[in-house]
């Protein structure tokens, strides 16, 4: 029996569970889409919370609440979502790993202050537990509607990395890679969960994840002169020294030289903000996150991500279950938008592909626009419930070569 | 003067600004108390004050208008040895009226210098929060009719611990800065000022006329006492969080056939998602895959309580409830809550409360007694044991196998209770409900 240190409320099973070879340890536990959010945090090293209540995203604040009892962070509840991201941002500047949470309704109140974290280069993690809306919309109906929102949060629509959970295990591991992310490039990234993820709870086997190594901001040379948004190449990112180090800091939101300082200079303008960009989009390779599960011969691709991934993947397994040759690609990166992953899940019998979305079918335009002449097809839902696999199923089988018209029934 | 790299004719700030003579105050009082700039953190948001941070040399943030509050609670709660000071406008006060309110609330140990020259000196020098009445500016003008905000009483009501409000003339004030920066909790200094661009001519104020606008407003100069608080409790979280639940025991691995979907639809109360989420932590605990979600509307204690859990041997990828096999109907607000009735087949067992009227439906439908339930185990127990009655009464479960399985994974503090409910329903489905025909 291993005597390991566990996080709260797993169940070790020495040995058992039909998904294992017999003798294997498996390490289970029955968790909610935010508590794993929470773990992922802290397994990145997260040490600073702050955030205000919003169904569906609440549970997040109060798990890292226990988390940080033992005094390895700290949590902070406050006055509204804009102090919220606020006290992150300071935080984070202070050499802080953070993270915030929120709601649609929330993501609204943040963006000024999403923008500040682009132009000051703040790592910042942000999740946001969608809901239904425009505006307050249904609390407590789920929904993928913010997928455009979150990358164009801010004026100018500077980049910013966003992912997106499918369950629970994927929540978990994301909110671990959005750290990396985060303080790797010096930019907010934003995770985006679901109200059905965020508080389903599901079986999860953590330590199985695989994550990959975990990644600290760049610190600055400790004796030399520091330069805060000094950079060795057009797209890099600057060394960190924190604020209350021994280097003095300059941060600011105002656009600025290489020394924090408000700056009038085009040639520096321009700098400062094609790097913005191209920091994030140079590396753009490094940031695909996908699961590819493809078929050779198949005429037809699935592309899904968010809430709809598990519908998407229930539907291609009963289609080939009635031989139907189909391939599946979850996008969990969604901006910058995976272009190499897509191109490579488009083999060259592929002659269609179908998204489902729970929205108006708004990514569905991004993979439009990257496969011209491939014919792309909207599954959408946007009334709160989740697309059934059986319309999925029957897209897929609709025009299959094998002239299955059974829906994924025939099993 | 170490914190301040250069001289006041050097800055930006309007010939006879009072502006760059506060922060000349301000570095004297570092001085004399021989802060490093290294120890301090000067936080600036928007507005004419807010290109401070260019003439200092200590860290220094920067950000969005009336937020530097929020910030600095931030820095300071992740380095509480650095003294945090925020230079904040009139119209940083205004607008982030809320985050000045609740940081003296907690108390945070931050030092609020207001630059109040009662306009907005970057736009035009129109009306701000603290504006007199009767004042001139561009959108006032006929006078101004709105009252000033006290900023002063305001912070002071609500959990500071040094207040004040003073001139930029006023020749002890790096002495008032050290006051407040030495002062422990939440610090407030309301600095008048001259806006020499808009406010200062228009409304003929002067260094002289800014002491008589103090009566005039009646909004005493000078130190402010701040309403004492009562000390609270000292209260702490318990570090349940990363406690560890280690079990001993071997698992024991539950037989299960195929994804099956449970629905227990009833009313606030029944504890029903407990009672769901109890047999979906012996359901993994057994080595199965398991997915709980659930239906509630958010005034917790009234109206419908409806929870959906799958269950499988293998990973659960769909967590939708498209195919019920089992609805567990408790009460009338359960009936009203699951919509799907007219589309339910014999696919699905329907164990209902035998005084429930329900839709038509295709499904197969049983009787149960919730009554009888309560009374063996009590109301908040009656759902867990139904629950357990229709796992065993459905034949997903056969008796010995659900207790084993129970008394294994029932865990916390109330696994005496639960797994008496689960005997209960066990012992349920041995006897049958006694139920009037």
């Amino acid at each position: 029996m291993p005597e390991n240190d566990l996080p709260t409320g797993r169940t070790i099973i020495a040995r058992g569970g039909y998904a294992h070879k017999k003798g294997q340890d498996v390490m289970r536990e029955f968790i909610t889409g935010n508590q794993a959010i929470v773990r992922g945090a802290v397994r990145a090293g997260c040490n600073f919370v702050a955030g205000y209540p919003i169904t569906p995203a609440s549970s997040i604040l109060t798990e890292v609440l226990r988390a940080f009892a033992d005094g390895s962070g700290v949590v902070v509840q406050t006055e509204d979502e804009i102090a919220a991201i606020g006290q992150c941002i300071g935080a984070s500047m202070a050499g802080a790993k953070v993270m915030t949470a929120t709601s649609g309704p929330g993501i609204s109140l943040y963006s000024e202050n999403i923008g500040l974290a682009q132009m000051g280069e703040a790592p910042l993690v942000i999740v946001d537990c969608q809901r239904m809306g425009p505006a307050t919309g249904g609390a407590t109906a789920t929904g993928d509607g913010d997928v455009m929102f979150a990358r164009h949060v801010t004026s100018g629509s500077y980049p910013i990395p966003v992912l997106a959970a499918t369950d629970a295990t994927t929540a978990y591991r994301l909110a671990y890679e959005a750290f990396n992310i985060a303080e790797r490039l010096r930019t907010p990234v934003i995770l985006l969960s679901s109200k059905a993820i965020a508080l389903t709870r599901q079986t999860v086997d953590l330590e199985k994840v695989q994550l990959s190594p975990c990644v600290e901001r760049k610190a600055a040379a400790p004796d030399a002169t520091f330069h805060p948004y000094k950079v060795d190449q057009p797209g890099g990112v600057p060394d960190f020294a924190p604020i209350g180090g021994s280097q003095r800091v300059r941060f600011t939101g105002s656009i600025h030289d290489e020394e924090g300082v408000l700056t009038i200079e085009r040639d520096q303008i321009d700098a400062k903000l094609q790097r913005l960009n191209t920091k994030i989009l140079a590396g753009s390779d490094a940031l695909e996150l996908v699961d590819e599960d493809l078929d050779d011969s198949a005429e037809t691709l699935v592309i899904s991500y968010g809430l709809a991934d598990g519908a998407a993947r229930e539907a291609v397994r009963q289609s080939r279950d009635c031989g139907a040759m189909v391939s599946h690609l979850t996008l969990y990166s969604l901006w910058p938008v995976p272009a190499k992953a897509i191109r490579r899940a488009v083999t060259p019998s592929i002659k269609r592909v179908i998204v489902p979305e729970l929205n108006l079918g708004l990514y569905v335009e991004e993979i439009r626009k990257l496969l011209p002449g491939i014919d792309v097809m909207s599954i959408q839902r946007i009334d709160g419930g989740l697309i059934e696999p059986q319309r999925i199923v029957s897209a897929v089988t609709a025009d299959s070569p094998c002239g299955c018209r059974c829906g994924g029934q025939s099993k | 003067m170490t914190t301040l790299a250069v001289k006041r004719n050097e800055m930006a700030f309007c010939p006879g600004c009072s502006h760059g003579m506060v922060l000349e105050r301000l570095s004297e009082a570092f001085d004399r108390m021989n802060l490093a700039p290294t120890d301090v953190c000067i936080v600036t948001d928007i507005g004419c004050v807010g290109i401070s941070d260019r003439y200092l040399d200590c860290h220094t943030f920067h950000g969005l208008h009336g937020r530097s509050i929020t910030y600095a609670e931030g820095i300071k709660r992740a380095r509480p040895e650095l003294t945090v000071v925020v230079l904040i406008g009139d119209g940083g006060c205004g607008i982030g009226t809320a985050h000045l309110v609740h940081a003296a609330r907690r108390g945070i140990d931050i030092n609020v210098i207001v630059f109040n020259n009662f306009n907005f000196g970057m736009t035009g020098g129109q009306h701000s929060s603290t504006t007199p009445v009767c004042a001139q500016t561009p959108t006032t003008p006929a006078g101004a009719t709105d009252y000033p905000f006290d900023v002063c009483q305001t912070v002071g009501a609500n959990g500071a611990s040094y207040v004040g409000r003073f001139t930029a003339f006023d020749k002890d004030l790096p002495d008032r800065m050290e006051a407040a920066l030495r002062a422990p909790g939440f610090s407030l200094l309301d600095t008048w000022e001259l806006c020499v661009a808009y406010y200062a001519e228009r409304n003929r104020l002067n260094r002289k006329t800014l002491t008589t606008l103090s009566d005039e407003m009646d909004l005493p100069l000078g130190e402010l006492e701040c309403r004492r608080r009562p000390q609270p409790p000292s209260l702490a979280v318990t570090a349940t969080g990363n406690a560890v639940t280690k079990t001993a025991e071997p698992s024991i691995a539950l037989s299960w056939a195929e994804r099956t979907e449970f629905c227990v639809a009833g009313s606030a109360g029944q504890r029903i998602l407990s009672a769901v989420g109890v047999i979906g932590r012996i359901a993994v605990a057994g080595g199965l895959y398991a997915a709980q979600s659930d239906d509630f509307p958010i005034t917790v204690r009234r109206g419908h309580s409806v929870s959906n859990l799958i269950l499988s041997r293998k990973a659960i990828v769909y967590t939708g409830v498209d195919r019920t096999d089992l609805l567990l109907v408790l009460t009338e607000d359960g009936v009203r809550r699951v919509k799907s009735w007219q589309a339910l087949s014999t696919d699905t067992l329907v164990l209902a409360e035998a005084s429930l009227n329900l839709p038509a439906t295709g499904a197969r439908i049983e009787r149960i007694d919730r009554k009888t339930a309560e009374k063996l185990v009590g109301k908040t127990s009656a759902a867990l044991a139904l629950l357990s009655y229709a796992i065993v009464r459905g034949g997903w479960l056969d008796e010995d196998r659900f207790r084993t399985a129970a008394e294994f994974g029932v865990r916390g503090k109330y696994r005496d209770e639960n797994l008496k409910a689960i005997d209960a329903g066990i012992g349920l489905a041995r006897a049958g409900f006694e139920l009037e025909t």
